[in-house]
C-alpha cells in the first residue's frame, strides 16, 4: 500500500478497472452472439484440435449416409428388376406347361411360340435395364450395353458380361460391392439352363411342335428361377447389411454433433447470469468512480 | 552587532522564499498532468544566523535568526523506482506485440469456421467419394476440379497473407530502429544541456524529467541499460552503445536482427516483432508448406485390389516392379495423391498425369506454389478414375478403383518429411497434423495473452509506486498553497509592522517641544 495517493492515480486506476470490465463484457457478448464458447483457436487450445476433430468426422458421416442412400437405391433397382425377371419366367413355365400339354393343335402351338418370342424380347430389355444412365447388368463397363441387338448375328445366349465389381464406400474402411452380374443372373454361355439358350429351344421346339421337346426345358427353367432367387436374396442380404450401416452412421451422427455441442457451444442460461452480473458490477463502478473523482479540495477552498 | 533593518532584511526574505514556493506550488499545479512530471518542492533552510565566531564578534547573546532562503529546488523521484518500471516496460513491450501477431495470426488461420482449410480439405475428400459412385459422369468431374481449386485457393491466400504479414512486421522493425534513433538524437542533446546546466550549479528539474520521460518510451522499444554519469545518461541498446554523453550513435535494423540472434537484445517492442516475424509466421509457413508438401508428394502406402492394371511407365519403377493385371491385393507405396494419381487412366484411356503441379517449377510444393496441373484444369476427363483396362487395352470406364483410393486418403497416414528444416520424420493424416497445427498456435496465443496481461499488470503497480512518490496531488498542492499564502502574508504584515516601528524611529524620535 503506498502511503501517498493522489488523485491521478485514483484515476488510473479506475480507468483501468473499468477496461477491464468492459473487456469482460466484450468476450461475454462475442460469445452470445455466435453461440459458441470457442470463437478462435485461444479460447481453448485444447478444445478447438477436437472441435476441428469431429467437425471432420461429421462430415464424413454425412458423405457416408449419402453414399448408403445411394446404394441403397441401386439395391433396390436391382431387386425390382429382378423381380421383373421372375415374372416373365413364371409365364414363360405356364406357357411351357401349356405347350408341353399334346392335346394343343398346331396353331395353338403357334400363338404361344409368338408369345414366347414377345417374352424373349421382354427378357432381353430387362437385362439391359439402366439406373441413372448406367446398365446395371455389364459390371464395370457401365457404359456399354451388354446384350447388344445391333451387333450383326446377335445371339445373346453366347454374350459375356462384365464381372467386375462396381464398390462403394459406405464406412471408414467398409467398401460394399452394389452391383451384379448379367451372367450370374441369366447365365453364361454353355450353361443349360441359360435363360436365352432356353428361350430358343422352347421357341424352336414350339415351332417345329415338340411337345417334348418343351417338357426337357421346364427343369431348366425351374433351375434358373431358382438361382435368380438365389440373386434375390443375396441382394436382400446386401440391403439387410447397409441398412444397419445407415443406422449406425445415424447413432454415430447424433453421438458426434452432441460432443461437438458440448465442446463447442455455450450454456446459454450461465451467460446470461455473468452477462447480468458484469453489467451490474460495471455500473456500480461507473457510479463509484463518479463520486470519487470528482471532488477536490478546490471545491472546498473558497 | 545588529542592524537597524535587520527586520526588513528578514521579512524581504521570507518575502522571496514564500514567493519562491508558490511559484513552485503553481508549476505543479500547472503540470499536474503532464506525463513524465516529478513534483518539485523548494528546500527551505534557515538563514545563516548571526553572529560568527571572529576577533570582532559583539556580546549580545546571539545567534540571532537572519530568516529563510532556498538552497534549491529539487524534483521528488526515486531512480530505483525508474529502473523498476523500465525493466517491467520492456516486458510488457514484447508480449503486447507477441500477442497482437499471434492474434493476427489466429485470424488468418480462421479456425473454427466454415470456410478453414480444414472444410476445404473435407470437401475434396467428398468429391472424390462423390466421383466414386458415378465415374464416368462429367459433373463428378467438374466437382472434383473444382473442389481441387477451392483447396489450392486456401493455400495460396493463406501464403500470400502470410507475406503480407511477414513484410508488415518488417517495415515496423525498419520504423522502430528510426524511432529510437530519433529518440536517442534527443537523450543526446538532453545530456549536453542538463550538464550545462547543472554546471553551473543548478538543478535542471523539467529537463531531467523529459530526458526520463524519452528513456521509459526507449525502453518498451528495446531492452535499456541506463548509466549516469556526469556526462550524462550512457545508454546502450542489446549490447550497443547509442548514447554516450553527447554523442548518438544511430542503429539499424540490421544490427538490431544481429544483437537479436545473438542473445543481445532480449525484449521490447522490436524483440517481439523480431520473434514474431522469425519465430511464429516463419514457423506457421513452414507447418502449411510441409503440409502441401505432403499432400502432394507425401509417402503413403496403399492397397490396390487384384486384377486392377497399371500404367506400364510407372509399375517399372515401383519397387517392386509390377506386372499388371495384379494377381492379388498388392501393398504400394507412392508419394502423395500425385503418385496416386499416375497409378491410374483417364477416362480417355491414357495413363494419368499428375493431379498438382508448382507454379514456378520447383520439385517441392509449398503452400504459394501448389497449383492444379492445368492439363486437367482445362479438361477435367483428364482426372483418373479407373485402374481397369479391357481384354482390348481400352480403359473401363466403369471402374472406380482409383477414386475409392482418392477418398480413403482421408483416413491414411502421410510420411512428413521434415529432415530438411530440422524437424524429423512424423507419420500423420492430414486432417491430424493440421488440427496440431491449429493447436500448436491457440496454446502460444494463449500464452501470450497471459504474459501480456501479467506483465502489463506489474506494470501498472510499479507506474502507481512511482506516482505516489512523484506524482502530484492536486490537494497536497492546494493546501500548501494555502500554508505558503499564510506565510507570505505574514511576512508582509511583518515588514508593515516594522515599518511603522522604523517610521516611530525616524520620524518620531527626537521631537520633543517642535
Amino acid at each position: 500500500m503506498p502511503l501517498r495517493v493522489t488523485p491521478g492515480m485514483m484515476h488510473t486506476q479506475l480507468t483501468r478497472n473499468l477496461n477491464r470490465t468492459l473487456t469482460d463484457m466484450s468476450k461475454l457478448q462475442e460469445q452470445m452472439t455466435t453461440g459458441r464458447k470457442i470463437n478462435r483457436a485461444s479460447d481453448d487450445p485444447v478444445g478447438i484440435t477436437y472441435s476441428l476433430r469431429y467437425r471432420s468426422e461429421l462430415q464424413a458421416n454425412v458423405q457416408y449416409q449419402k453414399n448408403i442412400d445411394m446404394a441403397l437405391s441401386w439395391l433396390d433397382f436391382n431387386d425390382t428388376v429382378l423381380q421383373q425377371a421372375q415374372d416373365v419366367l413364371k409365364r414363360l413355365k405356364e406357357l411351357a406347361v401349356q405347350g408341353a400339354n399334346g392335346t394343343n393343335p398346331g396353331v395353338a402351338l403357334g400363338n404361344i411360340a409368338d408369345e414366347v418370342v414377345q417374352l424373349k424380347e421382354q427378357i432381353i430389355d430387362i437385362a439391359n435395364s439402366t439406373l441413372n444412365g448406367k446398365y446395371v447388368f455389364n459390371g464395370e463397363k457401365t457404359d456399354i450395353i451388354p446384350y447388344d441387338p445391333t451387333v450383326p448375328s446377335f445371339d445373346p445366349s453366347q454374350v459375356v458380361t462384365d464381372s467386375g465389381a462396381i464398390y462403394y464406400m459406405v464406412g471408414v474402411g467398409v467398401k460394399l460391392q452394389i452391383n451384379l452380374s448379367g451372367n450370374d443372373v441369366f447365365g453364361r454361355p454353355g450353361e443349360a439352363d441359360n435363360i436365352f439358350t432356353v428361350f430358343d429351344e422352347i421357341i424352336n421346339a414350339l415351332q417345329n411342335g415338340n411337345h417334348a421337346g418343351v417338357t426337357a426345358q421346364i427343369a431348366n427353367i425351374e433351375s434358373r428361377m431358382d438361382k435368380i432367387l438365389t440373386q434375390q436374396s443375396e441382394i436382400g442380404a446386401r440391403v439387410n447389411r447397409v441398412e444397419l450401416m445407415q443406422n449406425r452412421l445415424k447413432d454415430l451422427e447424433l453421438n458426434l454433433t452432441d460432443l461437438q455441442s458440448k465442446t463447442e457451444d455455450i450454456d446459454f442460461e450461465k451467460l446470461i447470469i455473468d452477462a447480468k452480473i458484469n453489467e451490474n458490477i460495471y455500473q456500480a463502478s461507473l457510479s463509484v468512480g463518479a463520486k470519487i473523482i470528482t471532488p477536490s479540495l478546490v471545491d472546498f477552498l473558497k | 552587532m545588529r542592524s537597524t533593518f535587520h527586520t526588513l532584511e528578514t521579512s524581504k526574505r521570507s518575502l522571496f522564499t514564500q514567493q519562491a514556493a508558490i511559484n513552485t506550488v503553481g508549476h505543479n499545479i500547472a503540470n499536474a498532468n503532464t506525463r513524465g512530471y516529478s513534483r518539485q518542492v523548494v528546500s527551505m533552510t534557515a538563514a545563516r544566523p548571526i553572529e560568527a565566531y571572529g576577533l570582532t564578534r559583539s556580546t549580545i547573546p546571539g545567534q540571532l535568526g537572519t530568516g529563510v532562503e532556498f538552497t534549491d529546488i529539487r524534483r521528488i523521484r526515486t531512480s530505483f523506482l525508474d529502473d523498476q518500471y523500465r525493466n517491467q516496460n520492456k516486458l510488457v513491450g514484447t508480449y503486447s506485440i507477441q500477442a497482437d501477431t499471434l492474434d493476427k495470426l489466429e485470424a488468418i488461420i480462421n479456425e473454427p469456421s466454415d470456410s478453414g482449410i480444414r472444410t476445404v480439405l473435407e470437401q475434396f475428400w467428398n468429391a472424390w467419394s462423390d466421383l466414386s459412385k458415378d465415374p464416368e459422369n462429367v459433373t463428378g468431374r467438374k466437382i472434383v476440379r473444382e473442389s481441387a481449386l477451392a483447396l489450392i485457393d486456401a493455400f495460396n491466400s493463406i501464403s500470400r497473407q502470410l507475406d503480407d504479414l511477414s513484410a508488415d512486421l518488417t517495415t515496423n522493425i525498419e520504423v522502430k530502429a528510426t524511432e529510437i534513433n530519433t529518440i536517442i538524437g534527443t537523450i543526446a542533446s538532453l545530456n549536453t544541456e542538463i550538464r550545462r546546466i547543472e554546471g553551473l550549479g543548478d538543478k535542471a528539474n523539467d529537463l531531467r524529467d523529459q530526458r526520463d520521460l524519452l528513456v521509459d518510451d526507449l525502453s518498451r522499444i528495446a531492452n535499456v541499460s541506463v548509466i549516469e554519469s556526469e556526462a550524462g545518461y550512457t545508454i546502450s541498446i542489446g549490447g550497443m552503445i547509442v548514447v554516450d554523453g553527447s554523442t548518438a550513435t544511430p542503429v539499424t535494423a540490421q544490427a538490431l536482427v544481429g544483437a537479436y540472434q545473438n542473445g543481445d537484445l532480449d525484449s521490447g517492442e522490436i524483440h517481439g516483432m523480431i520473434v514474431s516475424r522469425d519465430v511464429y509466421v516463419a514457423d506457421y509457413r513452414r507447418q502449411l508448406d510441409s503440409l502441401a508438401n505432403t499432400l502432394a508428394n507425401g509417402e503413403i502406402q496403399v492397397t490396390i485390389p487384384a486384377g486392377s492394371y497399371i500404367p506400364p511407365s510407372v509399375a517399372s519403377t515401383l519397387n517392386p516392379p509390377l506386372t499388371s493385371p495384379l494377381a492379388n491385393n498388392t501393398v504400394v507405396t507412392v508419394k502423395g495423391i500425385n503418385g496416386l494419381h499416375q497409378l491410374g487412366y483417364t477416362l480417355e484411356g491414357g495413363p494419368a498425369d499428375r493431379f498438382f503441379t508448382t507454379s514456378d517449377g520447383s520439385t517441392t510444393f509449398t503452400a504459394g506454389n501448389l497449383r492444379l496441373n492445368s492439363a486437367i484444369e482445362d479438361d477435367v476427363n483428364k482426372i483418373a478414375t479407373s485402374m481397369r483396362l479391357d481384354a482390348g487395352g481400352a480403359v473401363v470406364r466403369g471402374n472406380n478403383t482409383l477414386a475409392l483410393l482418392m477418398s480413403e486418403l482421408k483416413d491414411t497416414r502421410f510420411t512428413f518429411d521434415e529432415t530438411s528444416t530440422g524437424n524429423g520424420v512424423t507419420s500423420a493424416t492430414l486432417g491430424s497434423y493440421y488440427n496440431a497445427l491449429v493447436g500448436e498456435i491457440g496454446v502460444i496465443a494463449n500464452r501470450m495473452k497471459r504474459n501480456m496481461l501479467n506483465s502489463q499488470m506489474q506494470l501498472d503497480q510499479v507506474d502507481a509506486n512511482r506516482q505516489s512518490v512523484s506524482g502530484v496531488s492536486l490537494d497536497e498542492e492546494m493546501s500548501d498553497l494555502i500554508r505558503f499564502q499564510h506565510a507570505y502574508n505574514a511576512a508582509a504584515r511583518l515588514m508593515t509592522s516594522f515599518d511603522e516601528i522604523l517610521n516611530k524611529l525616524i520620524n518620531g524620535t527626537g521631537v520633543v517641544g517642535r
